[in-house]
């Protein structure tokens, strides 16, 4: 009886903590994958980029004396017209097209290109790691918790609860809504579909950009540290359903807890497979997707 | 983003026309290629003629996602999983003196299509997006495995194939000799060209025209989609693990690289700027972007922004590539007359 819960308080508590904040950040990218795709249709090859974005821009506003607290404000706030260019200046051109899937996806497949590497010219390909801005630890019900960790999981929450008001209960988020739903019936109504459709494409990829920056501390700066990450946050959009709200929050928690308590038992080479596998099976068995009861047309 | 396309083309005259001008290209083609060995063999030439049989490699996989993207309307983004697959197989088989040059092709093919049916059976049971996004990550998952697998070398890959002789009954091709490997290679591509270019000929090949043009069509038709975009998959995997065995044969080794997703999206990106659905275009742009990665490569090695930034804008300006500019009664694509929403 002491081995198990020794076994819980000392290797499972602390693994399943791991997770569930991993599981946060994760939630955080997919969540803007899951808006760009629900509104806009784009499939955002480049999420991953824009969740370096963020890190290689809270690094260089680290070297010029901004501070981590103020860096956390001013990157979403720096990634969000670059997205909104990105979107008006190129992804806009190709959606009257009738392969605007194939066209936007690859668009943004060449735009991942080019990010990734000039990140490599601009900062070299070397690792980088940002200092920890709250170091030390907390004993939580008998748990050894890193206290930035705590932060990162307090902070994620609440901005998936603001994404959430956002678009649930703001006139700003019904106008994101009826674009989604309906764009030339919104358009009569005086709403500025174009600008809306930018706009939220920005907003997707700040929450990437955001996400970058506080996971910089803990997995450090590097130009591909987009992909391993933008993996994960695929597969949870897709086991939530693509474009659900909750579907992303909840199978990005959940896949971030099954890779973490998995690798307690096997290696954490094959955790990306046994995530892919249950990608896979879920497609199989429920192609809208886990959560997506309420299944998009 | 629409291709040469014979079968729907109304007007006869017209098409000749345009047939010609295509078909002057695949005709080029062949005859450029041999006056550059020629020259080649003639200057004793080494590095261009190994990269132009690398090229050749390369436009093999290409056409691999052209008859995907080009003729079945499915973008796949990780038609490296095949290339890398058959690159794997030929090297260990070699490695290990098990087989020979037609061994290891066969082997190669042989475990490409129960791979590309297993994959393909859920890949195109998920429409669209999730087949684009499932390719992606078989392939992801798959390069990771390998490199995390000792025994097929890791991060290092396998190395030490030797070099081979090619016997063809009547003859042998020393894979030795920079002017014979690339000789073969042009022979196996254009022959990959014609066998292919008569396949979408056929009934089978243009019913996955109108798949690619209207799917719900093709079903009230009395025709089953999913049979025949399961089959163009694994037609297409074959002939990207059957290139792939010609790699380690070229380099002499293989490494977790050719599974990477910067192979696949290069494969697509030579097909967008090559010409999708024209079979031809994809060999023609994977020259190309050889030869302007190695004419950039001299230069900086940040020559992946410069290879992306004419990507986009071929996605956005030239949809139809290179051999798309050929085609001319096709230069205005018929427009649905808005969006379907």
């Amino acid at each position: 009886m002491t081995e198990a819960i020794e076994y819980l308080q000392f290797v499972l508590a602390p693994q399943m903590l791991n997770g569930l904040t991993i599981g946060v950040a994760v939630v955080l990218v997919a969540l803007g994958l899951s808006i760009i795709f629900g509104l806009l249709d784009v499939v955002n090859m480049a999420h991953g980029e824009f969740y370096a974005l963020g890190a290689f821009i809270s690094m260089s506003l680290y070297s010029l004396g901004v501070s981590f607290w103020l860096a956390l404000v001013l990157v979403p706030l720096i990634v969000m017209p670059i997205g909104f260019l990105i979107e008006r200046g190129l992804i806009q051109r190709v959606y009257q097209q009738d392969q605007r899937h194939v066209l936007t996806l690859l668009l943004t497949v060449g735009l991942s290109i080019i990010m990734e590497d000039a990140f490599d010219l601009i900062y070299g390909p070397n690792t980088m790691r940002p200092e920890n801005p709250l170091p030390g630890s907390t004993e939580l019900l008998g748990v050894i918790v890193p206290n930035y960790r705590l932060f990162l999981l307090a902070v994620g929450v609440a901005t998936i609860v603001a994404t959430w008001l956002l678009i649930y209960r703001t006139r700003l988020g019904a106008m994101i809504r009826a674009a989604a739903f309906d764009k030339h019936m919104t358009a009569s109504l005086g709403v500025p579909v174009l600008r809306v459709y930018a706009g939220t494409f920005a907003f997707g990829v700040a929450l990437a950009g955001f996400a970058g920056v506080l996971l910089a501390p803990i997995y450090s700066v590097f130009p591909t540290m987009g992909h391993d990450f933008v993996l994960l946050a695929f597969t949870a959009v897709i086991v939530g359903g693509i474009g659900s709200f909750y579907g992303a929050v909840l199978a990005g928690l959940l896949l971030a807890q099954i890779q973490a308590i998995s690798s307690l038992y096997i290696s954490p080479h094959w955790s990306d497979p046994l995530l892919f596998a249950i990608m896979v099976a879920v497609l199989v068995v429920r192609p809208q997707g886990l959560f997506n009861w309420m299944g998009r047309s | 983003m629409r291709p040469a396309n014979p079968a729907v083309s109304a007007a006869a005259p017209a098409r000749a026309r345009r047939r010609l001008s295509v078909q002057h290209l695949v005709i080029a083609f062949p005859v450029l290629s041999l006056i550059f060995a020629g020259i080649g063999a003639a200057l004793g030439e080494t590095f261009y003629l190994r990269l132009a049989t690398e090229a050749l490699i390369l436009a093999g996989l290409a056409i691999s996602v052209d008859i995907l993207l080009g003729y079945t309307g499915l973008l796949s983004l990780g038609q490296a999983l095949y290339f890398g697959l058959g690159a794997y197989t030929a090297a260990f088989l070699l490695g290990q003196g098990a087989v020979g040059f037609w061994g290891a092709l066969l082997a190669s093919l042989a475990l490409a299509t129960p791979v590309a049916l297993l994959a393909g059976l859920v890949a195109i049971r998920s429409k669209g997006v999730y087949f684009i996004l499932i390719t992606f990550g078989l392939a992801q998952v798959a390069a990771k495995t390998v490199y995390n697998t000792r025994e097929l070398g890791g991060s290092d890959g396998l190395v030490g194939v030797p070099v081979l002789q090619a016997d063809f009954g009547l003859f042998q091709v020393d894979l030795g000799s920079p002017v014979a490997f690339f000789l073969l290679m042009l022979a196996l591509i254009m022959g990959l060209y014609v066998g292919l270019n008569y396949l979408m000929h056929t009934p089978f090949g243009r019913t996955l025209v109108a798949i690619r043009s209207n799917e719900h069509r093709v079903r009230f038709l009395g025709f089953d989609p999913w049979r025949y975009k399961l089959a163009a998959y694994v037609v297409a995997a074959n002939v990207a693990a059957l290139c792939g065995a010609l790699y380690p044969m070229l380099r002499g080794f293989v490494s977790p690289e050719l599974l990477y997703f910067k192979m696949s999206a290069d494969a697509v990106i030579t097909v967008i700027l090559g010409g999708v659905g024209t079979l031809i275009g994809p060999i023609y742009g994977s020259v190309a972007l050889v030869g302007l990665r190695t004419v950039l490569g001299s230069w900086t090695e940040h020559y992946h922004m410069i290879i992306g930034a004419l990507f986009m804008l071929a996605v956005i300006f030239m949809p139809r590539g290179f051999a798309g500019l050929f085609d001319r009664d096709e230069g205005e694509p018929a427009q649905d007359g808005g969006e379907r929403t």
